[in-house]
This record gives C-alpha cells, sequence and structure tokens, in this order.
C-alpha cells in the first residue's frame, strides 16, 4: 500500500517537472538552444502568482493565464531583444547569453523580494483526499491535472493547428520551412513566449504546492535538462515522459535509500542515457 | 549581578528613547541627558552578517540589532568614551566567503574587535580565522554543538547550544503528555544536524523510542516520501531539525499526506511569524524552541524591543535580541577589562556572569560554551504565539495533543 502511495506521489511530481520541461524542450527543439534561464521564467510566474494573491487576493488558480499571458509576453520580447540575435550561432553563444540573462533576473528578483522562502497559502488545496489509504495531495493532484491540460493542449496546438505546425516543420527543418513561406523568425518568437509560458504556469503552480524563493529556478534547471535528455532533446512527448519518470524515480529511490540519494537521481539518470542510449526515449541521433 | 549593574541598565533603558529619537530627527545629542559626548578615535568593531541568500531573511535581524546598539552607544557617551564603529560585510550565507571576511576585516581593516556571523556554519568557519588571530568571537548568531567541540580557546557562546533545543519538550512536555514515540528528521546542515541529534539524544535519555532518524539534503523541495515512510510508523511525535523553508515544507507535506501525529515541533520557524503567516490556521499547535521574546521580563528587554521597533519599523525576532545581547555582553566585558587588551578581554568573557536581555543571563563553562541561557517553548495557538515552557515565564497553557487534520 506504501508502495502505491509513493509511485502516486512520484506521478503527481512528474506532472509538474513535465510543464518545466516540455517548454524547455519546445524551446530547444525550434532553436536548438538550450535556455538557462528558464528557470527564472518559472520564478517569475511564481512571484506573480504569489503577489496576485497576497496583495489582491486573486485565487491562484484563476490567475494562472494572466501569469502566462504577462510571462509569456515577456519571453516573446527578450526573443525579440536578445536571443534571436544567437540563433544559429555556436551553442557557446546562447549558453553564456541565457545564463547571463539567468543570473540577471535572479539577482533583481534577490534585490526586490529578498531571498525570504514564501509560499502561497491556499488553503482550498491543502490537505488531501483518501484513495483507500493512498493520500492524494489536493494541491499536487490539481497542479497535475493542469499541467496535463496544458501540455496537452499545447501538443493539440502543434499538430493540429497551422501556426503549430509552421512550429514543428521549423523544429524539424528551418530552411525549407522558410522555403516554403514559413516566416520562422516570428516562429522562433512565439515558440519562446509559449515556452516562457509554459514556464510560467508550472511556477504557478510550485508556489501552491511547495516553497518558492528568488533562487528556486537553479534547483530546477538541472533536472528540467536531464529529463529533456533522457526523453529526447526536442521530443514533445520525450519530455512528457521522462518527466514521470523522474518524479517516480525520485520518490521510489527515497523510499528504498534516503531522500538525500534521491537528489541525486535526475544526474544519473542523466549519466546512464548518455552512456546507454544518447538519443534518449524519442530523440534522433545527430548524424 | 550587582545591584549597580542593575542601575546602569534602568539608565541606559532611560537613555535609549531618547538617542534614538534624537538619531533620527538629526540632532545627535541635543536630548540626551546622561552622557557626554564621546570622543577620541572610534572602537571600530567587525562582523560579517548574511543578509542575503538562504539566510539572508533571519541574518538582517542580527545585524540591525548590531546597528541599534552602535547608534544607542553613540548616543550615550560611546564605548571607554570613545564613539563605536561597526565595519559590517555581507557574507550571503556562505562559510567560505564569511571566512575570508573576518579576514579582510583583521588584517586589513584592522578592527579593534569583532563580533560573531549568523548561521552556525559561517560561524565554525570564522571561528578558525578568528582564533588564528587571538582575537576573541561572541557568537551572537549560532549555536551548532560541532562550535565549542572544536577546541577553539576564545569562543564563546551567547545563548543555549543547538543540541539543548529540544531538551525541554522531549524531556518535560513529551513525558508529562505521556508520549512514548518520535520520529526525528534533519536537514544536513551543521545546525539542524546539531539539533535533530540532540533531539535524538535526550529521547534516549527521557526512555521515548526513535522509531525513525533520517537526513535530507539541503534545499530539498520535496519530503512526502520521507514523512510517507514515517506515517507507516505512526509516531507520537515529529521532530524536525530544519531551519525556517523545510519548517513550511515539512509541515504542509505532512498535512497533504495525513501524517497524524500528537506533537508536531521544528528548531527554526515555529517560532517565527513568517510560519504562522506562510501556514495560517495549520501553524496551530506547532511547538519550537525561541531564545528570547518580547515578553520575557529580563532587564532592558522592553526598551530594547521599543527601540527597535522605533528605529527599523518592524518587530524584532529572537535573532536581532540575540545579536543584541552579544553587543552587551561585549560591552560589559570590555568595560571591566577597561582598556582594548585581546588576552584579557577573552579571560573576562571566561568568568564575566551578567544579565542581559536574554533570559537566564551569560555564563559560559571552560570551553565557551553558553550555560546560562534558558530556551523558551513557544506554541501557536489561534495564530498567536504563546510561551508555555517553562513555567515561571510561560504566557499561556499548553494544548495537546494536536488534533487530527481534518477535525481542525
Amino acid at each position: 500500500m506504501d508502495f502505491l502511495q509513493i509511485v502516486v506521489s512520484g506521478i503527481l511530481l512528474g506532472g509538474v517537472y513535465a510543464l518545466f520541461a516540455t517548454g524547455l524542450n519546445l524551446i530547444f527543439g525550434v532553436m536548438k538552444i538550450i535556455n538557462l534561464g528558464h528557470g527564472e521564467l518559472m520564478m517569475l510566474g511564481a512571484y506573480i502568482t504569489f503577489f496576485l494573491f497576497t496583495e489582491a487576493g486573486v485565487n491562484p488558480l484563476l490567475s494562472i493565464p494572466l501569469t502566462a499571458a504577462v510571462v509569456g509576453i515577456f519571453g516573446f520580447l527578450l526573443q525579440f531583444a536578445l536571443v534571436e540575435r544567437v540563433v544559429g550561432q555556436p551553442i557557446i553563444n546562447s549558453l553564456l547569453l541565457t545564463f547571463g540573462l539567468s543570473t540577471l533576473m535572479m539577482g533583481v528578483a534577490l534585490n526586490l523580494w529578498t531571498s525570504n522562502y514564501r509560499s502561497v497559502n491556499y488553503t482550498a488545496l491543502s490537505g488531501s483526499w483518501h484513495l483507500g489509504e493512498v493520500a492524494i495531495s489536493k494541491g499536487r493532484a490539481v497542479a497535475f491535472l493542469i499541467s496535463l491540460l496544458v501540455t496537452g493542449g499545447m501538443w493539440l496546438f502543434l499538430n493540429r493547428s497551422t501556426f503549430g505546425k509552421a512550429i514543428r516543420a521549423t523544429s524539424e527543418h528551418p530552411q525549407v520551412a522558410q522555403l516554403c513561406g514559413i516566416d520562422i523568425r516570428k516562429v522562433r518568437y512565439v515558440t519562446f513566449g509559449l515556452g516562457s509560458a509554459m514556464a510560467a504556469v508550472a511556477g504557478a503552480l510550485i508556489s501552491i504546492i511547495f516553497t518558492i524563493s528568488p533562487e528556486m529556478g537553479r534547483m530546477f534547471i538541472g533536472k528540467g535538462f536531464a529529463i529533456i535528455v533522457l526523453g529526447g532533446l526536442g521530443s514533445y512527448v520525450g519530455a512528457l515522459l521522462g518527466a514521470i519518470v523522474l518524479g517516480v524515480g525520485e520518490t521510489v529511490t527515497a523510499y528504498f535509500t534516503s531522500t538525500q540519494l534521491s537528489e541525486g537521481v535526475a544526474y544519473l539518470i542523466l549519466l546512464l542515457v548518455l552512456v546507454v542510449r544518447p538519443a534518449g526515449f524519442f530523440g534522433k541521433a545527430e548524424d | 549581578m550587582s545591584p549597580l549593574h542593575r542601575r546602569s541598565l534602568v539608565q541606559r533603558g532611560a537613555a535609549i528613547g531618547a538617542g534614538i529619537a534624537s538619531v533620527r530627527g538629526g540632532h545627535l545629542f541635543a536630548q540626551t541627558p546622561v552622557a557626554e559626548p564621546p570622543s577620541g578615535d572610534p572602537i571600530r568593531i567587525g562582523a560579517s552578517v548574511s543578509t542575503s541568500g538562504p539566510n539572508g531573511r533571519t541574518g538582517l535581524y542580527q545585524q540591525e540589532a548590531y546597528k541599534l546598539w552602535e547608534a544607542q552607544k553613540n548616543a550615550a557617551g560611546g564605548l571607554l568614551g570613545r564613539p563605536v564603529e561597526f565595519v559590517i560585510y555581507d557574507d550571503q550565507s556562505d562559510p567560505t566567503t564569511g571566512a575570508r571576511l573576518y579576514e579582510k576585516l583583521i588584517t586589513e581593516d584592522e578592527v579593534d574587535l569583532v563580533l560573531g556571523p549568523y548561521a552556525s556554519g559561517v560561524t565554525q568557519a570564522v571561528a578558525q580565522v578568528t582564533e588564528q588571530y587571538g582575537m576573541p568571537l561572541l557568537v551572537a548568531g549560532a549555536s551548532a554543538n560541532s562550535i565549542w567541540d572544536s577546541g577553539f580557546s576564545m569562543v564563546f557562546g551567547v545563548y543555549s547550544v543547538a543540541g539543548d533545543y529540544f531538551k525541554d519538550i522531549i524531556t518535560n512536555i513529551a513525558l508529562e503528555q505521556g508520549y512514548t514515540t518520535a520520529a526525528v528528521i534533519y536537514e544536513d546542515a551543521v545546525f539542524p544536524m546539531s539539533t535533530g541529534e540532540g533531539a535524538v539524544k535526550w529521547c534516549g535519555e527521557a526512555g521515548i523510542e526513535v522509531v525513525h532518524e533520517e537526513s535530507y539534503p539541503q534545499k530539498a523541495t520535496d519530503v512526502s516520501t520521507l514523512l510517507t515512510k514515517i506515517r507507516d510508523l505512526n509516531p507520537d511525535m515529529l521532530i524536525g531539525g530544519s531551519y525556517l523553508p523545510d519548517s513550511v515544507l515539512i509541515h504542509r507535506q505532512a498535512k497533504d499526506l495525513s501524517l497524524e501525529c500528537k506533537l508536531y515541533t521544528y528548531s527554526v520557524g515555529a517560532a517565527q511569524p513568517d510560519f504562522v503567516e506562510t501556514l495560517g490556521a495549520d501553524a496551530d499547535y506547532v511547538l519550537g524552541p525561541s531564545m528570547w521574546e518580547p515578553e520575557v521580563e529580563t532587564p532592558g528587554n522592553k526598551e530594547f524591543f521599543d527601540a527597535y521597533v522605533e528605529m527599523f519599523d518592524r518587530e524584532p525576532d529572537y535573532h536581532a535580541a540575540t545579536g543584541y545581547a552579544g553587543c552587551q555582553i561585549l560591552e560589559q566585558a570590555l568595560t571591566n577589562v577597561g582598556e582594548i587588551d585581546l588576552e584579557a578581554l577573552a579571560e573576562e568573557l571566561f568568568s564575566l556572569e551578567i544579565e542581559n536581555i536574554l533570559p537566564g543571563g551569560y555564563k559560559v563553562d571552560e570551553t565557551g560554551k553558553q550555560v546560562g541561557h534558558i530556551p523558551l517553548t513557544v506554541q501557536w495557538q489561534d495564530g498567536e504565539k504563546v510561551i508555555v515552557a517553562p513555567t515561571d515565564i510561560a504566557t499561556g497553557e499548553i494544548m495537546l495533543p494536536t488534533p487530527p487534520w481534518d477535525e481542525r
């Protein structure tokens, strides 16, 4: 029974990881850029939710669309003003740029909001539902469902809508996409915006179930990176699956060994995948 | 405590309000009734305190306490008749940075004296440096037992060691309530480990069985699995050796998992207003150790509280009080010695026994470990912090056992 509880906790945890990692992977797919500032975009979403809740009393679930829009537009502008300049250049340029952005955003947040740990005390989502002996945390269950909704919705958008197909086309072969009349520059702006918005939603959900601080992004970016390597760089479904594997991997490891070791699972996975199957679940091996 | 000293504290108390008001008003000595203005070269006191990084929040209280005392001294005649000047840096909650800054304070800035940094990890690293330069260190912001187990010869505690934080809760409260089992979890940093290992030791002495003991990494974002293991063992008490963010995380996830204990206690957080602000009604019934509370009737305490609120527009927590107490002790020891003589000062700090704003006052053993101070136990009741032990200082009755989560 206990083991079931552990697996359920792991899957719910994985849902939030998924939202974070799929956004990261979406950006990588289209631009071949590892966005090291992704964690800080998530942090931004968390703080917007926090301040809307504490200062204006806005329900943290209802504020999600607004938070996503604000951070999404911010991401769009970042791409327009900065990131666009390093697309197609050696990977070190984009790594340096996004690392700089990450440090800058974290520093500004530390200055504005201090390093205090805070969280949204949304009482309607504290406590748990009981299924037999398994306690399902309300906050995590709702976060999981919203994660699924957003990642699922994004998947439909990418596969069904014209613009979504343009994003995928740009991801698969930018030159051909351009020849077919796709404005790949616009695709890149929108993709970075969408990825940022997904990070912001993840941040909003994390502010409800965990504690937040300006440095939270750094804790998640390593895990996010492990997830997309496991799932396959650029693969949307792969990131979703990788996230669940990491979530369950962490809780099961914590159960059988210790919480200490579980924090290393992400990096162990990263190592194993790179040695055994560098392309991950669904990635394509480089030529 | 001598009557003479009591009088001087009362006088100082009277001077505080006026002194602060005049500092704020811009005419520094205009209304100060007692002392002549200090003259000569300032006595420079060095310190680094974490005002950024994970411990920045709590460290800021300590830094503000130093500044309050500096302003008060300068408004009331200074120290040994000389003005006081603090040289304060921010170590960003990093032990290596802290050690480097004290080295800089002593060798480059050439300060006359130092006061301790915030948090045990930083203090442990800093003590190596101050010891090396023969500089006595009053530890105003740390309490890990390991600091006094390291064989330093001039490192002095201001408040109880971390290993004793849960002593009263385990050996008195738990036994009175008839609790027989406990789970002890703690973060793997110097201070939380000291509190957690201390809890295990006191459980052993009290005959309480520790059914689960486990550490978790710093910055853990999820302890739900750890708590699931504990839920299976159904202990009477959950004891967390944790800083504020983890205390919040543990308590919140305990609720999420319906981990039902009769008593919950955490080493840091349970005494902080942030704890109840974050958790709301769920903070009720949680017990925690506190080194100081505003209600404690120690000499000068009320004046300290009022002056602090006046100067910083917010109430001090115990980290401000321990910082201030460190200043008071340094002041008394230096006054007794009469000049800046580091060896004599260290000797004086070993033999000194005085009251300060902390309950129990100052008294150290032969290693420099604090033995005079009496930690308090507080409990949240309907969103209010109540002192429940020791009984002669208590402001209310303890409320136990904690009801199940869904019956609150």
